[in-house]
């Protein structure tokens, strides 16, 4: 246990309690949070700001409305169908294609057009929402794999998690789904999560199940060194919606489709700790360097490049 | 942890530990219960409603004897006036005043139980014939004892004692006892069965009938861990001693101890008059501190303290208080689980209501509960998945299946006689249904495997913080020192500012503890 904890120090991991105390608590107001927990209203927001996210196809927040939902979805065949107040990717029902019996799932499980009803009547009911209460059902379009990351990528699609602290990119990963995660980009479920050196977007390090790893569990492929496509929007876009929500510590998720680039898929405003672990390097010495280095009114190119800059500190040392 | 959380906890932590010192070391309070064998706290609380009009209310007070000892004397009289008085040799406590509506009186006092459980001497007052005439209570001259006195060949048997003895063993033998029997002696020699009290009335009319000096008594029953029954007996002056006999108890001889002499003469705890729809009910607990003890923690030198001495407050809120000041300590103890050790719980306090689940019914019991609950929650999400319900309904359906699972067990109870296995645990059975909406919620949102840990880590802390919830000592001293309420304040504000650590952040992070060996 002492090894640990003088490792934990020396690496500046930053812990659950020092999250919330240190960052969440003072740099996010309360007030700000539905912004974000509630993905319509951070679509609407990038919208407005001309930030690119995934078509919606429709929404339902009433029980009467699922049948035009449903009417509407007669004209696709891929759409994902997701709370927009859910957490944690919970809920989200991924349809990758139809045949004459019905949808069929990611992973190819089938699903009938009851199911379907009886899925969005639950988001709204609120059974997925944070704190129970009635929720809206939205569907968006799928987005499709970018084919740099198609062979490192099995069943789903991959996205990027940036961590932002005062509009200043800190620190970022990306999520690979595996076969074992059933095509989500979820580490918990088994997912491979791998840091990114953000100065190039290059892969650096990855674990999956809290093992490191070298290469994907499903293509046997070499990850690290591997670059992230269209990187540097990536960072612009994150930086870009941050600053529209008025948050301070974000973590925003974005996905670099094959036809539209990166898209913000989700803002979260209580981003959690696994992106240390597959960066392999603590938060707390670049949010610190941030809280030195801040000052009001730094154009865009200036605070992500500065976010570079710190991230370069912490590899070189 | 920033300045101002520590100065704060500090402060807050002084003050309470300045008090419970001055309290312990200047007043001389009493930090560790002597935990005396047979001293109670008991009240005999009434409730009845009437008016417009003049009514009172007459309650039997026990008085001290060999046996028992009766101090701390109080009475709560809500605008009536009270006074005490003797009628034959008993003390009663009678309120009486304008009524309209509802009163609630009581009369509290504490005891000293001991083993010798001889009725005192017999004084002149009670002549022989105060204990052997005919009364409508105990009709001795009625036909129909007389008839029985004539079968039973009572009169023949030549001393006291054995007509005493074979009039017991008639009634204790030939006469069932039904609860709701009549409470009539007649009737109960009629149908050859009765209530505890018309059983009690027979064996004392066929006494006085057979020439042996005899009256009715009623006392309680204080024992650890049961809630105070009323219990009626006879005592018997028979051969220049009294015997005291219960043909509901099954004692003969002496009383058994533990039981506390209300009332002699009259098996009525409570009369009255120009009220209707009077309920009583005698409130009893334990007291953890010896009478002289009690005397400081009651009236400690420093007006202000007495006023605020919790053990001058009615029996029944002192309870209720008991418990509540215990929770606190299982906020302190959630706290360091959640935010120190890091451990995923339902919500905050579940796991302070299971434990007081825990505490109210008992350990077994209790788990038995809260995991049938569980399985309930399982098993319902099991059926209920191919039905496509919605959230609350379905909910709802649950809280209808454990209201169901509730009313079997009360079946199954009454089967084993076990008729007071729900009457103190409706609370526990509003925290269960409880635990089954969070437990399916989360079994909705994060699986089988998310719900379940959860539910694992919330029993294993509650039964963790179970003894404390049970703690005799935790309870003495959150009583009688309430004060101490500041230090785990104190605590809590020290451990809100922890921003260090948490036990599974070093479990979840612990890779870089070791070698780089993936470059």
């Amino acid at each position: 246990m002492k090894a640990v904890l003088d490792a934990l120090r020396r690496e500046g991991i930053l812990g659950i309690n020092g999250r919330n105390a240190r960052y969440t608590l003072k740099a996010n107001p309360r007030r700000l949070y539905p912004l974000v927990d509630d993905k319509l209203r951070t679509k609407q927001l990038c919208l407005d700001a001309g930030i690119p996210t995934p078509a919606l196809l429709g929404s339902a927040s009433h029980h009467f409305e699922i049948r035009d939902l449903l009417v509407r979805l007669e004209q696709h065949d891929r759409f994902v169908l997701k709370p927009a107040r859910g957490a944690m990717g919970n809920g989200i029902l991924v349809v990758t294609g139809r045949d004459e019996k019905g949808f069929v799932r990611s992973g190819g499980r089938r699903v009938t057009v009851d199911a379907i009803r009886y899925h969005a009547a639950s988001i709204i009911s609120g059974l997925y929402a944070l704190g129970g209460q009635n929720d809206v059902a939205m569907v968006e379009e799928l987005l499709q794999v970018h084919p740099d990351l198609v062979e490192i990528t099995k069943d789903g699609v991959p996205d990027i998690r940036v961590i932002i602290y005062r509009g200043i990119p800190a620190m970022a990963m990306t999520r690979l789904p595996t076969s074992s995660s059933g095509g989500r980009a979820n580490l918990h479920q088994g997912a491979v999560g791998a840091g990114i050196d953000i100065r190039t977007g290059n892969i650096t390090h990855a674990v999956c199940k809290g093992r490191p790893v070298r290469r994907h569990p499903d293509s046997r492929l070499l990850l690290r060194g591997r670059p992230l496509p269209r990187f540097e929007e990536v960072l612009e876009i994150a930086v870009r919606a941050t600053d529209q929500t008025g948050l301070n510590y974000v973590g925003a998720d974005i996905v670099v489709d094959a036809r539209y680039g990166p898209v913000i898929l989700e803002l979260n405003a209580r981003p959690g700790l696994a992106v240390q672990v597959a960066n392999r390097a603590g938060l707390q010495p670049r949010l610190e360097s941030i809280d030195r280095l801040w000052r009001p009114d730094r154009p865009l190119a200036e605070r992500i490049s500065l976010g570079q800059e710190i991230g370069e500190v912490a590899y070189d040392a | 942890m920033n300045n101002a959380a520590r100065i704060t906890g500090a402060a807050l932590l002084t003050l309470g530990l300045a008090l419970f010192g001055w309290k312990i070391f200047f007043l001389g309070l009493p930090l560790v219960p002597s935990d005396p064998e047979g001293l109670w706290a008991a009240d005999l609380a009434v409730q009845a409603r009437g008016g417009p009009g003049t009514a009172s209310v007459t309650v039997a007070l026990p008085e001290s004897e060999p046996g028992q000892v009766i101090f701390d004397e109080r009475s709560v009289s809500e605008g009536l006036s009270f006074a005490v008085r003797s009628h034959g040799g008993q003390r009663l406590g009678v309120w009486s005043g304008p009524v309209d509506g509802a009163i609630n009186v009581a009369a509290g006092f504490r005891v000293q139980l001991n083993a010798n459980t001889e009725p005192k001497a017999r004084t002149d007052e009670q002549t022989d014939d105060a204990l052997l005439g005919a009364t409508i209570e105990l009709p001795a001259r009625a036909p129909e004892v007389q008839a029985l006195l004539e079968r039973l060949r009572l009169a023949d048997v030549g001393s006291e004692a054995d007509r005493a003895r074979m009039a017991f063993a008639f009634v204790n033998d030939e006469v069932g006892i039904v609860p709701t029997g009549s409470d009539d002696a007649i009737l109960t020699l009629a149908s050859r069965e009765g209530s505890p009290s018309g059983k009690t009335r027979l064996l004392a009319t066929l006494l006085r009938a057979a020439e042996v000096p005899s009256r009715v008594v009623v006392g309680v029953r204080l024992e650890r861990g049961t809630l105070p029954t009323e219990v009626p007996w006879v005592e018997a002056y028979a051969g220049g001693r009294w015997i005291s006999m219960s043909p509901t108890e099954g004692f003969f001889g002496n009383r058994p101890p533990g039981l506390l002499v209300m009332r002699r003469g009259s098996l009525n705890l409570v009369e009255a008059t120009g009220v209707d729809a009077v309920v009583h009910r005698f409130h009893a607990i334990p007291e953890r501190l010896r009478p002289d003890e009690l005397a400081t923690m009651m009236s400690p030198s420093s007006t202000i303290l007495e006023s605020l001495s919790l053990y001058r407050l009615p029996v029944a809120t002192q309870n209720a208080l008991r418990a509540l000041l215990l929770l606190p300590l299982g906020g302190l103890a959630v706290s360091f689980f959640r935010n120190i050790v890091g451990l995923p719980t339902f919500g905050t306090f579940m796991p302070i209501l299971i434990a007081y689940t825990l505490r109210e019914t008992s350990l077994g019991l209790g788990l038995v509960m809260v995991f049938s609950v569980l399985a309930i929650g399982i098993l319902t999400r099991v059926l209920l998945d191919r039905l496509h319900l919605l959230m609350v309904p379905r909910l709802s359906i649950l809280l209808c299946i454990v209201v169901l699972v509730v009313v079997l067990l009360a079946l199954w109870g009454r089967g084993l006689d076990q008729t007071d296995l729900f009457s103190g645990v409706l609370f526990p059975i509003v925290i269960l249904t409880m635990l089954v909406e969070r437990f399916s919620i989360t079994l909705a949102e994060e699986g089988l495997r998310g719900a379940l840990v959860k539910a694992g880590w919330s029993v294993l802390i509650a039964v963790a913080v179970y003894p404390v919830f049970r703690s005799v000592l935790a309870e003495h001293i959150m009583f009688g020192f309430p004060e101490l309420l500041f230090v785990v304040m104190g605590i809590l504000v020290w451990m809100g500012a922890y921003t260090g650590y948490r036990v599974s952040d070093l479990i979840r992070f612990r890779s870089f503890a070791q070698e780089r060996d993936d470059s």
